[in-house]
């Protein structure tokens, strides 16, 4: 019976089927919602409004034609996307969806488990870089390099926004940070610019305007995907959408008191509240320029850094005041 | 100058609640205006057999063939695959035979489909001359 | 830091058309570049010593498909001022008109074009869904979108009526808006600011040493401006005033470029108010007597010129044309020095290339020996075309 459930809960919900349908619904959400933000309609004809259309680009890309460069190592050249994508389904589980309970924690959650989620989200970074710079192409060099000058920028706000909620309540549970703001709602008022700063590096993570820098297709091409076409491509573009998907989840676990309600309310929560979070990113990349990689890092110093500082000071005088 | 961070959301969400500005093309089309210059057509009954109209077509997409020559039969090939819609023709037919009408969706999958071919007779002096007049 | 060089193009995502910029760079900065022409040549010249006066009219007009009225302007005035022909008022004013709203369409297609380059594709949605509106004008005066045909020999081929007129006025007062909407967006939004504010620096000096035209000239605080200059048409009889910026950055072209736009919007009220009446068009003679011409136009993107020799019978002898992008090439190599990789689309895109219509010219150079050759178009088929020239098509004339 355990391994009938541990087997539904990594295959099914809210393993790898839910967390590909859930992706792809978020890629059509963001860019149905990026188009009407344009005065356009986006994607329309596959399926009912076009929601299946991240489907059928998956499909489509899966079918075509499958091209590795004759000086990349092929065997660590096929295995990055694959790699990646396992990795972001891997963090995708320990997101406190089905947890029901909250004293009796189910095996994929512990204390700690905010840093595991934090660090495999990390990850696929280093997997870009690395197939950036196996591709051996000059763009996608460029484009791993700018990739890996990004992570110096953003993952240092990111961490510190992201922890400073788990400092207040006390715990390294995704579970516990979730139910305690939930029990307190109003000590998320002080976490606003923790919101802000953790909302701005997933923008920077997941690479969309204004810091598509690796990627940045006027400047250099596909950036690290240059080289990449058909189904590894495919797997590349759905491991972006899942870690869309889990990094939104992250922030609205920590920031917007989680998903408790059980099983269906639970899920109910989670889709309203990380399509909330997508919808910002959504807002924020149509309504910036991308900027240069320079004024990226300069950014993220200037400002992501000292906000996440002060709102770690804000957290430890919070944490004082209600002790 | 002074610099202005999210000065574009309210302009992006206003529009978030307005009809996008697709038009959904192949279902859903705009009128062309009246002058609009479509494909050449002939009106056979009043071409002169003059050639202006083939000195003048800039792409050579207009030719006349004399079929008999005391029949005054004549037959005038319009090759829409090679013309520019241009409407120099319409402009150099001195009794006006030929105009432009306002089909622009003309492509086929076969270049010889857009050949319009009109097979005539030339009409007697005196038509051609009130014509002219 | 290793010094690398890469190519940017004929294939490549910021460039719309086949064009090669060699850049060398160390890390993201950008050290030397070097640009190589000649992807597209189409002949365009040689084609028109066998055509017609008239006929290359509609030939000119396809150099450009953004200024496609710029040339058709040009290379008739040229052909009137050959043939002594007095143009009529009303028709210089209603090729004025289409002079004016080729240019706000150019422009503001420019701008989205650049704000695509700087990843702002917003911005890119906005300005081209305005911009249709425009290219609507354009079609109810001339019967199409992109390759009006207003322009004959002798004047222009279609007239103006009171409908036309309103629907101009209407469409020009709404874009007037957005444009004063968009200069505001695009001198604030820090991000977007922060891309194009000192990028791609021309001096005054360097623009004027390396012959830079039109709004790339005008950004570095050069007045020039052919209309200004050596009025064609009835410019001089039009009020505007000549838009210059003095920052000599990118930030600057748009500057230049958005103040065009407003000026435009005037000169289109002015011309449909102060319309005069009378004939449009006046008779053209076939054939032309020796002589030769250079005839000078303001393009969207810069001088525009054509000279053209006629040698008395209905073809002209030579026909020769010089695009205003082949002359901002120089000042383009000076403003990528020490840029950064990121800028390299933008500051490219700042100059508005139009590169097919810069391509006039092939020169065959031995790449050991440096000579030139010349060849027959059957040596070529014979050298670069292995396949045999196929029979039983019903294409070639
Ligand atoms: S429209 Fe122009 S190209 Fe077409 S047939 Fe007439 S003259 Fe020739
Ligand atoms: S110009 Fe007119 S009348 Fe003359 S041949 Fe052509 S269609 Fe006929």
């Amino acid at each position: 019976m355990a391994v009938i459930k541990a087997l539904i809960y990594l295959l099914v919900y809210p393993g790898i089927l839910f967390l590909f349908v859930y992706s792809t619904f978020c890629e059509w959400f963001d860019r149905k919602l990026y188009a009407r933000l344009q005065n356009r309609i986006g994607p329309a004809y596959t399926g009912r409004s076009g929601i299946l259309q991240p489907v059928a680009d998956f499909l489509k890309l899966m079918f075509k034609e499958d091209i590795v460069p004759e000086n990349a190592d092929r065997t660590i050249f096929s295995s990055l996307p694959v790699i990646g994508l396992a990795i972001v389904l891997t963090a995708g589980l320990y997101l406190p969806l089905w947890n029901i309970n909250v004293s009796v924690p189910s095996f994929n959650s512990f204390q700690g488990d905010i840093i595991v989620v934090l660090y495999l989200l990390s990850l696929p970074t280093l997997v870009l870089f690395l197939a950036g710079w196996h591709s051996t192409n000059f763009f996608s060099t460029l484009g791993g390099v700018r990739v890996l000058t990004m992570l110096f920028g953003y993952e240092v706000p990111l961490f510190l926004a992201v922890l400073s909620p788990a400092i207040v309540a006390d715990s390294w549970r995704l579970a516990e940070i979730a139910d305690f703001y939930q029990k307190f709602p109003f000590l998320l008022l002080f976490q606003i610019i923790g919101f802000f700063v953790a909302v701005v590096a997933l923008q920077a993570k997941l690479e969309r305007t204004p810091f598509d820098i690796p990627h940045a297709e006027t400047e250099i091409v596909g950036g690290t995907f240059t080289e990449y076409s058909g189904k590894k491509l495919a797997f590349f573009r759905l491991m972006t959408d899942v870690e869309m998907v889990v990094g939104s989840g992250l922030i609205a676990t920590v920031f917007l008191a989680g998903f408790s309600g059980g099983v269906f309310l639970g899920l109910l929560k989670f889709i309203l509240k990380t399509l909330f979070v997508i919808a910002i990113l959504s807002l924020i990349k149509a309504a910036c320029s991308r900027i240069r990689i320079d004024q990226m890092v300069i950014f993220s110093w200037k400002y992501l850094a000292p906000l996440a500082v002060l709102q770690l000071l804000i957290s430890i005088i919070v944490k004082g005041v209600i002790q | 100058m002074k610099l202005k961070p999210a000065a574009f959301i309210p302009e992006l969400l206003r529009h978030l609640f307005k009809r996008p500005a697709t038009i959904e093309y192949p279902f859903e089309k705009l009128k062309v205006p009246d002058d609009f210059r479509g494909t050449p057509v002939l009106k056979s009954e009043l071409c002169i057999v003059c050639r202006a109209c083939v000195r003048d077509c800039p792409a050579f997409a207009i030719e006349i063939e004399t079929l008999s020559e005391e029949e005054k039969k004549y037959k005038m090939t319009i090759h829409n695959d090679r013309c520019i819609h241009c409407a120099q023709c319409v402009e150099s037919c001195p009794t006006k035979a030929l105009f432009m009408n306002d089909e622009f969706e003309i492509a086929t999958d076969s270049r010889l489909k857009l050949k319009a071919e009109y097979t005539y007779t030339r009409p007697k002096k005196s038509g051609q001359q009130s014509q002219t007049g | 830091m290793k010094k690398i060089t890469i190519p940017i193009g004929p294939q490549h995502p910021a460039l719309k058309e086949p064009i090669s910029l060699r850049i060398t760079i160390e890390g993201e900065v950008v050290k030397h570049a070097d640009v190589r022409l000649g992807y597209n040549h189409r002949g365009i010249e040689k084609l028109a010593e066998s055509r017609t006066y008239i006929q290359n009219i509609y030939l000119v007009e396809r150099i450009c498909g953004i200024c496609s009225h710029s040339h058709t302007t040009c290379y008739v005035q040229g052909v009137e001022k050959l043939c002594g022909l007095e143009v009529p008022k009303r028709g210089l004013y209603i090729r004025m008109l289409v002079c004016e709203l080729e240019r706000i369409h150019s422009h503001l297609l420019w701008l989205g074009v650049a704000a695509h380059e700087a990843g702002f594709d917003s911005l890119f949605m906005y300005t081209w869904r305005d911009r249709e509106v425009v290219m609507d004008l354009l079609e109810i005066i001339s019967g199409n979108r992109v390759h009006y045909a207003i322009n004959t020999i002798g004047g222009v081929r279609r007239n103006l009526n009171e409908i036309q007129k309103e629907k101009i006025l209407e469409g020009i007062k709404f874009l007037k808006k957005r444009t004063e909407y968009y200069t505001n967006l695009g001198t604030t939004e820090p991000t977007f600011v922060a891309r194009i504010a000192g990028v791609g620096i021309l001096p005054k000096e360097k623009a004027i040493a390396l012959c830079a035209v039109g709004p790339t000239l005008r950004a570095s605080g050069v007045s020039s401006d052919i209309r200004k200059d050596d009025p064609y048409a009835a410019y001089d009889e039009i009020p505007f005033d000549l838009c210059t910026a003095d920052t000599c950055d990118v930030l600057g072209r748009v500057v230049v470029r958005v103040k065009e736009l407003i000026e435009s919007y005037k000169i289109v009220e002015y011309i449909i108010k102060n319309l005069p009446q009378g004939e449009i068009k006046v008779k053209a003679p076939r054939k032309i007597q020796p002589a030769e011409v250079v005839s000078r136009y303001e393009a969207p993107r810069g001088e525009n010129i054509h000279y053209i020799k006629s040698n008395g019978t209905d073809k002209p002898e030579r026909l020769k044309v010089r695009a205003p992008t082949l002359a901002n090439y120089p000042a383009t190599i000076e403003m990528l020095k020490n840029c950064f990789v990121a800028d390299i689309p933008l500051i490219f895109a700042a100059i508005d290339p139009c590169i097919c219509c810069a391509e006039r010219f092939v020169e065959l150079i031995d790449a050991k020996k440096g000579n030139s050759t010349v060849l027959s178009m059957a040596e070529i088929r014979k050298k670069y075309y292995s396949t045999e020239t196929k029979r039983n098509v019903v294409w070639p004339l």
